[in-house]
């Protein structure tokens, strides 16, 4: 029984390990036909513009125009992880596509590049690393037209003129107790 | 003219008569009051201690009671405005007797207000972070900006006309009263004598004053409505909000100076003076207020239920339908429509109608700012569950105390400060008597011809 077990896991274990090798094989001459290269800036900061380049060629330099790129971009938002798309390029006559990307958070970014060579079946892909450091706020809400006079120091003058009167109306209080002082005039028949 | 001074002598006692005579009727009520307040401290402790937890207040519905609590003070706070300054202004002389309770009635509902919003915070000293990190562009701050202006202004215009009121009791309690009071009615009389150049000093301070107070009393609730119609939310989404939140403040702010007034005068017998003339163009103001309050409630539900947008039917059905259909209903019916019936049936037009009306609107009136408030917040902003909020025993004992402290303070306000404008309820008097005796006797109507015919 352990003989016979033995013998058929060795025989598994050849044929997985001739399937990979053949699978191997396959996919090196699946992406032979095409050369990439990348080119991203190893750093940049939160808010600036950071250039993804890419540049396909095939085997012999012919550049590879009219490719569609699809760039990815590890995120987190509220409890959810997953890639997401941060945009779409097409390479040029010289075979580059270049996506300009803002990012938003610090931290080490591995964006994923996904192009679908000419004539293959399957979207390849290349990882590029980039390092952004910064921590600037983002997301800000437009502050609208500025009209002039419209601002702080508007609401500052009304209060301050507000604040003046009644302040102006201490100053008759001080009229009041001055005049009591000085007159213990007969002059009195006022409200009592 | 002799008749005048016996009248002037009687209006003085009786306004003096709440400072002489303290019977135990009165410190059994400030007993009573001053125990709720002491539960509502204590219910206070309970939260300062455990957190804002022991509330029904969760991250959805983040204001409730005390929120509504906060507008409905800031609401009748509006009572010494409009009584004192709009018809101080255009000289309706009916007010006199009751302008300084309504003053008075604005510094302690301020307070109050106030007050309410601190107990919402949670920790009292993050009341510093309002002057620590207040962005200038936020309504919160204009809301700090105008109540602390507004509170300044209604204690400089409560002040004012009473000096020479005070200076009435100082002359008059002199040696009769504790040395306390001798003390402070001396210095809060700063020296008045009455000299004509005191009289015109108080005349132009009142005149600035009245001018002033009336715009500074509409921005702080204009200012308290933004707070809500500033934020992202359908219910709130209104640019009629501002001048409906004032106009619903002076209705509330009538009620209560008329409960109030009603209260003050059987207590200390001032039928004389607070006659039924006063309550009864009280009740008229009133009911010119529902009727505003009914168009704006029209304008506003019909804008809201006509666009339709998401949010607005939810909003719409829990208003009339779910949720808060019968406090809905009930501030619709109770709090507009029956001021207006109370005030044009003639069977119910009189002081326990009138009287009856402003007990009406003020509890509807209290009920309509918490419909506003929590409900406006329950409206889901994404597709969940709406939340539910039901204020716990926390929040209705600190409601309690502040009600309270409300009663309370109006309570020993009375027994220390002249509740009667003395001097101008006599200046009325004085003006009215003048008027009597300069008319010319009338006329007797001549009898018709005999035989002959008027055309």
């Amino acid at each position: 029984m352990n003989a016979t077990f033995r013998q058929a896991a060795r025989t598994a274990l050849v044929l997985v390990s001739v399937a990979a090798m053949t699978a191997a094989l396959a996919a090196t001459a699946l992406a032979s036909h095409v050369v990439v290269r990348t080119s991203v800036p190893s750093t940049g900061v939160v808010g600036d513009i950071v250039p993804l380049a890419i540049d396909i060629h095939t085997p012999d330099g012919a550049a590879l125009s009219g490719t569609t790129v699809v760039y990815y971009l590890h995120m987190a938002f509220a409890g959810v992880e997953g890639e997401a798309e941060i945009g779409r390029a097409v390479t040029d006559d010289a075979g580059i596509a270049t996506l300009l990307y803002e990012p938003r958070s610090a931290g080490v970014h591995d964006v994923r590049i996904e192009y679908l060579a000419p004539g293959a079946e399957k979207a390849e892909e290349v990882v590029a690393t980039f390092e952004v450091a910064g921590g600037a706020q983002l997301y800000q809400s437009a502050g609208g037209p500025d009209i002039p006079g419209i601002n702080p120091g508007l609401l500052m003058a009304v209060l301050g003129g507000v604040w003046l009167i009644l302040l102006s109306v201490s100053f008759r209080l001080v009229s009041i107790a001055r005049a009591g002082d000085a007159a213990l005039l007969p002059e009195g028949d006022g409200p009592r | 003219m002799a008749s005048v001074s016996v009248w002037q002598d009687r209006l003085e006692e009786t306004a003096l008569a709440p400072v002489r005579r303290t019977t135990a009727r009165f410190w059994a009520l400030v007993a009573a009051e001053v125990a709720v307040v002491a539960w509502g401290i204590y219910a206070y402790t309970v939260q300062l201690r455990d957190g804002l937890v022991v509330t029904g207040m969760r991250d959805r519905i983040s204001w409730g009671l005390y929120i509504a609590t906060f507008v409905f003070f800031i609401g009748i706070s509006h009572a010494g405005t409009l009584i004192s300054a709009i018809l101080r202004v255009s000289q309706a002389r009916w007010r006199t007797p009751v302008t300084r309770i309504a003053e008075f009635i604005t510094v302690v509902a301020l307070i109050c207000g106030a007050s309410f919003v601190i107990i919402d915070l949670g920790r009292p000293d993050r009341v510093l972070f309002v002057f620590i990190y207040g962005r200038w562009q936020s309504p919160i701050i204009w809301d700090v900006l105008a109540i602390t202006t507004y509170l300044t202004g209604s204690i400089v215009y409560l002040f004012v006309p009473m000096i020479p009121d005070l200076a009435l009791f100082r002359d008059r309690l002199a040696g009769r009263t504790s040395r306390w009071r001798t003390w402070l009615y001396r210095t809060l009389a700063i020296g008045w004598n009455g000299n004509s150049s005191q009289r015109r000093s108080l005349a132009a301070a009142i005149g600035v004053l009245m001018i002033l107070i009336m715009p500074i009393a509409v921005s702080v609730h204009t200012v308290v409505s933004w707070i809500f119609a500033m934020t992202l939310r359908v219910p709130w989404n209104s640019a009629l909000f501002g001048a409906f939140f004032v106009a619903g403040a002076i209705f509330s702010g009538i009620a209560i100076l008329i409960i109030v007034m009603a209260i003050l005068r059987r207590t200390y017998r001032l039928h004389e003076y607070v006659t039924e003339k006063q309550f009864l163009y009280l009740g008229y103001l009133l009911a010119a207020f529902a009727a505003i309050m009914i168009y704006a409630n029209i304008s506003e539900l019909l804008i809201h239920g006509y666009k339709l947008e998401e949010g607005a039917e939810f909003h719409l059905r829990q208003l009339f339908l779910n949720d808060f259909a019968p406090l809905f209903w009930f501030y619709l019916i109770g709090g507009l429509f029956g001021p207006i019936v109370i005030a044009l049936v003639p069977a119910t037009r009189n002081t326990l109608g009138v009287v009856v009306a402003a007990v009406l609107v003020t509890i509807a009136m209290w009920i309509e700012r918490y419909v506003i408030v929590v409900s406006g917040l329950r409206v889901p902003l994404m597709p969940y569950t709406p939340a539910d909020y039901a204020p716990t025993w926390v929040e209705w004992s600190i409601l309690a105390g502040g009600l309270a402290l409300f009663a309370l303070l109006i309570t020993l306000f009375t027994k220390i400060f002249p509740i009667i404008a003395v001097w101008e309820v006599a200046e009325d008097h004085e003006a009215t008597v003048s008027a009597i005796e300069l008319t010319p006797p009338a006329v007797p109507e001549m009898p018709a011809p005999s035989g002959g015919t008027y055309s």
